[in-house]
């Protein structure tokens, strides 16, 4: 049996492949690439998408690394794909309809866009919110409480 | 002669019709809100709107240290607290590489274990409450009422034990304690059965959920669904066989599953999965070793309280673990156990500071959550109730 590593090796050589603390097989793509990837992992055998999130780094122009986790049922394990990108990613809803809550809420909390989305809107937060609150440059924020000082200072 | 029918125009357009369930719906446990579109009673569309119970809990972990951060995973799935706080420590303790104490590693399968029985009475309960079954509902909340007094016991708390922290448990475990957890635990099997007198044969129940929010394999696969929906459904998968943590593979118990799909299927499963977890749980009380609940690495657990009295090292560390907290080293890792939902996993981000820099919940609840418009689409409004209680969604862990 051909592992996820050698389908891999085989269609993209010097392919960017690590592991996490915890032993996982991940796969570094470029954003464009996700769709393809995910299409190669399919026919490698990776029949169940787990997870999707994103971790954002403000210093950098590529700030947010998508991570996707997948199951492949017949090799019993995890294999991860992490993309960086600006904003936008494709979205692989049509290989994994389960892809659908997790694109919503990484665009709800992080404001990456998923192209090829049937209905990318907020998830978590209210239709009308402003911001993405799980950047790292977004304020932790709170309501002002209504003491007599706050409202000489915030004029709430 | 004018029949009765002739009065109506038969040009009449076709009409559906367009509800809101929820989210004070007290069958949508919680405050899951669900868009329906209606023919007649047929459901023709299911839309799952989340997000009322967004407490923003990642964000706050990200703001926070380590040690905070566990007394947030409790509020995430609040049935399954030690669960959660399982999860997390497990991942912790991949990027600090620590040594985990027997006796910790064993009241650790305990703890999630009798955890696992809570969550699923609380599921019976509400479960058969959703279907008319009151008995069943205060049946099963007299069982998780004593085991609920035996956390309280153990942990100080009902609900919100963060006992399981990483590097081992927050304190020992009285043999007092465990006596009285193994009366339980021998008492549960015969209200297990009282249960199944009540419901497995009652006509009613089984018409209410036979054939009722069929799911297909290639349907539970593609939207990522685990758990009971997934072995209900035939695929015998639970990661504490397929990739055993916490000596799980030491322990004997079968991976109950059943082909059906129904929502009659899901019940019998989560039923024989309590049985099961009797089983580990006795095993476990069997084989407690005795010796520390805690790691010997400082720099994960402060050192016992007699060591700070005539080691200088030992104050050091403990002093640097409540000033600046845990700090494991930069690094991912995720971990994955078996909720009673399914897949729950924490997938943790450091950068060697006190702060995480990411800390996410792989939430079984959320994915299962998008196969209710799989399971209720062409099924009668009265069905999704029945539907909804077999997903067992706990919105705490959806919205997080």
């Amino acid at each position: 049996m051909t592992t996820l590593e050698e389908h891999i090796a085989a269609a993209h050589p010097g392919a960017d492949l690590g592991q996490t603390k915890d032993g996982t097989v991940f796969w570094r793509v470029s954003a464009g690439m996700i769709g393809d990837a995910v299409t190669l992992l399919q026919r490698a055998g990776v029949d169940r998408f787990l997870d999707l999130t994103a971790v954002d780094d403000p210093t950098r122009d590529d700030r947010f690394e998508l991570n996707y986790l997948f199951y492949t049922s017949t090799g019993k394990r995890w294999f991860r794909l992490k993309a960086r990108t600006n904003g936008d990613a494709p979205s692989i809803t049509a290989q994994f309809a389960g892809a659908d809550f997790y694109e919503r809420e990484v665009f709800d909390l992080f404001g990456v866009r998923f192209v090829g989305h049937p209905n990318l809107t907020r998830l978590l937060l209210p239709d009308d919110w402003q911001g993405h609150p799980l950047r790292r440059d977004e304020p932790l924020g709170g309501e002002p409480v209504d003491f007599t000082v706050t409202r000489d200072v915030y004029g709430t | 002669m004018t029949t009765l029918d002739a009065k109506v125009p038969d040009a009449a357009p076709r009409q559906t019709l367009r509800i809101n369930m929820g989210p004070q719906h007290p069958s949508t446990h919680g405050v899951l809100r669900l868009e329906l579109e209606l023919d007649g009673e047929t459901v023709v569309e299911c839309r799952p709107v989340i997000g009322y119970l967004h407490t923003g809990i990642e964000k706050s972990m990200e703001s926070r240290n380590y040690m905070h951060a566990v007394a947030m995973t409790d509020r995430m799935d609040y049935l399954n607290p030690l669960g959660n706080n399982l999860a997390y420590a497990l991942a912790l303790e991949k990027l600090f590489g620590c040594p985990i104490p027997e006796r910790a590693t064993v009241g650790r399968v305990l703890l999630a274990e009798l955890t696992r029985i809570n969550s699923h009475l609380v599921w019976l309960g509400t479960a058969a409450l959703d279907l008319g079954a009151m008995s069943t509902f205060l049946y099963a909340f007299r069982e998780r009422e004593e085991l609920l007094d035996l956390f309280e016991e153990l942990t100080g708390q009902r609900m919100m034990t963060s006992f399981i922290r990483p590097g081992g448990l927050a304190d020992d475990m009285p043999e007092e304690w465990l006596q009285k957890t193994r009366k339980f635990n021998d008492a549960l099997p015969r209200r297990i059965d009282e249960y199944e007198d009540l419901l497995t044969h009652n006509s009613i129940f089984k018409e209410r959920t036979q054939g009722v929010g069929k799911l297909a394999v290639a349907d539970a696969y593609a939207l990522g669904v685990t758990g009971p929906l997934l072995r209900a459904s035939g695929i015998a998968h639970d990661l504490r066989r397929a990739h055993p943590y916490c000596g799980y593979e030491t322990y004997e118990f079968a991976v109950p599953t059943r082909t059906e799909g129904d929502c009659y299927a899901r019940y019998l499963v989560r039923l024989l999965e309590m049985r099961e977890s009797i089983k580990i749980v006795r095993q476990a009380l069997d084989r407690m070793p005795g010796g520390e609940v805690r790691t010997s690495d400082r720099k994960v657990m402060p050192p016992p309280r007699r060591e700070l009295q005539h080691s200088m090292e030992a104050l050091i560390h403990h002093f640097k673990l409540y000033t600046e907290g845990l700090r494991p080293p930069p690094g991912e890792a995720y971990v994955g156990v078996e909720s009673p939902r399914g897949e729950l996993g924490f997938f943790v981000v450091s950068d060697g500071s006190g702060r995480p820099v990411r800390i996410h919940e792989r939430a079984p609840s959320f994915a299962n959550l998008q196969a209710i418009p799989v399971m209720a689409k062409g099924g009668l409004i009265a069905d999704l109730v029945a539907v909804i209680a077999s997903v067992d969604p706990i919105m705490g862990e959806v919205d997080r």
